[in-house]
């Protein structure tokens, strides 16, 4: 194990933007390093916001450092991103268990059940316990389940749930939640994009900082002023209506675009990524937008 | 007398559909260095992308994105592009049409030139 991690971190040394942070992050975890882990899952959040195996390790490290409300917050990240992800909905009703909520813990394993097949043991012992164990408050002696218990629904999604980089469960989800509304244009998890309104708001999209918090609301107030500007330079130098900024930085490349109704498109990018490739998924990030807005009530 | 800039700025006015080269103070937008195509407004080009370039490093700053180093804005009849170093912005104003891959290689190198 030890020369695994040794090689995975030479490997994540070579090339920050590898998926071999999710290894390295998961034995570290195993091994009880946690916050190295967290900061290992932290760093490759970064660079893929979308990636739903990194929002799993970093809830799986959460609960192993005690952080339960953060786990649940990241596990209900991955169902956003794919909604059938079996390990994040048991890790959710472990998280539920903790907290005495055992009516959602049900919930959840029961969904977990329906979606991965009557076949899955872990959830059907968690929910045969729950069953023998009741209620954690309010039965006749009040006793909650012990950890050992509870922990049959821990979280350890099956390697089928593991995303890779298919584009279908990120189709069923942008439908339903305005955050993913760009997830199946980003490619190679290496980009993130939100949706402004003509005050900075945000409307679509989501943007992960470096604590794996969504700061889109952050990042969008502090970048829409730059169009402003943009407007202002346009007008006065007499060369027509802007059509895209591109601006770089030492850890990005963010490129604007106007949207409907005054609003405004982000995309931003890893410095790795080609500025060319960065400008045509900001066009098709700008159609899905318009799209969406107009599906939505005619632009704003 | 030729400035210390002369140079730098003939290089970039000489790439296909540049308007203008300025180099501009950042802080007051203030020209130190221009060479102009006829009908270009030195002093408006300046204060207007030495202007949006501040905003954008300030926001990219604001939003932890790190130091800005190039800014390319693409309007409908033009691009001004804006690349800094220390109190120093190096603008160009070019064509929609111009090669703006070839002025950025130029703009950067020619920005880690500048004092």
């Amino acid at each position: 194990m030890v020369d695994e991690i040794r090689r995975w971190s030479d490997e994540l040394a070579s090339d920050p933007a590898s998926l071999v942070f999710l290894q390295l992050g998961e034995a570290l975890r195993r091994q009880g390093q946690l916050d190295l882990a967290q900061r290992i899952a932290l760093r490759g959040l970064e660079r893929h916001p979308h990636n739903a195996d990194a929002h799993d390790l970093l809830a799986r490290i959460s609960v192993d450092r005690g952080e339960l409300e953060r786990a649940f917050d990241e596990w209900d990240m991955v169902l956003r991103l794919l909604p059938a992800h079996v390990g994040a909905m048991k890790g959710m009703a472990y998280v539920c268990f903790q907290q005495g909520r055992t009516t959602d813990a049900r919930r959840y394993l029961e969904r977990a059940a329906a979606v991965g097949g009557a076949g899955d043991a872990e959830v059907a012992a968690a929910l045969a316990n729950m069953g023998r164990a009741g209620p954690p408050t309010g039965t006749p002696n009040g006793k909650r389940p012990s950890v050992a218990e509870s922990r049959v629904a821990s979280p350890a999604p099956p390697p089928s749930q593991r995303t890779g980089h298919g584009s279908s469960p990120r189709h069923q989800f942008a439908a339903n939640d305005p955050r993913a509304l760009f997830a199946d244009l980003l490619g190679d998890h290496e980009q993130t994009a939100l949706l402004l309104d003509d005050q900075g708001l945000v409307l679509a999209g989501i943007y992960v900082g470096e604590d794996g918090r969504d700061v889109g609301a952050e990042v969008g107030a502090e970048l829409s002023g730059v169009t402003d500007a943009a407007r202002r330079a346009t007008r006065h130098l007499d060369i027509g209506d802007w059509r895209a900024i591109v601006l770089e930085t030492e850890i990005a490349v963010v490129t604007f675009a106007p949207a409907v109704g005054d609003g405004l498109l982000l995309l931003a990018a890893s410095k790795s990524t080609p500025l060319g490739l960065v400008r045509r998924v900001l066009d098709r990030c700008v159609e899905r937008a318009r799209v969406w807005l107009e599906a939505a009530g005619g632009g704003r | 007398m030729s400035s210390p800039f002369a140079a730098i700025l003939q290089t970039l006015t000489r790439q296909r559909g540049v308007r203008a080269s300025l180099i501009v103070d950042q802080n007051d937008g203030i020209v130190v260095d221009s060479n102009l195509q006829i009908g270009q407004d030195g002093d408006r080009v300046a204060a207007l992308a030495a202007s949006l370039y501040r905003k954008a490093r300030l926001s990219a700053a604001a939003a932890r994105l790190g130091r800005a180093s190039f800014m390319h804005l693409e309007a409908e009849r033009g691009r001004i592009c804006a690349a800094g170093h220390n109190d120093l912005v190096l603008v160009v104003v070019a064509d929609p049409a111009a090669n703006i891959g070839l002025i950025r290689v130029e703009m950067m190198r020619a920005v880690g030139a500048l004092p």
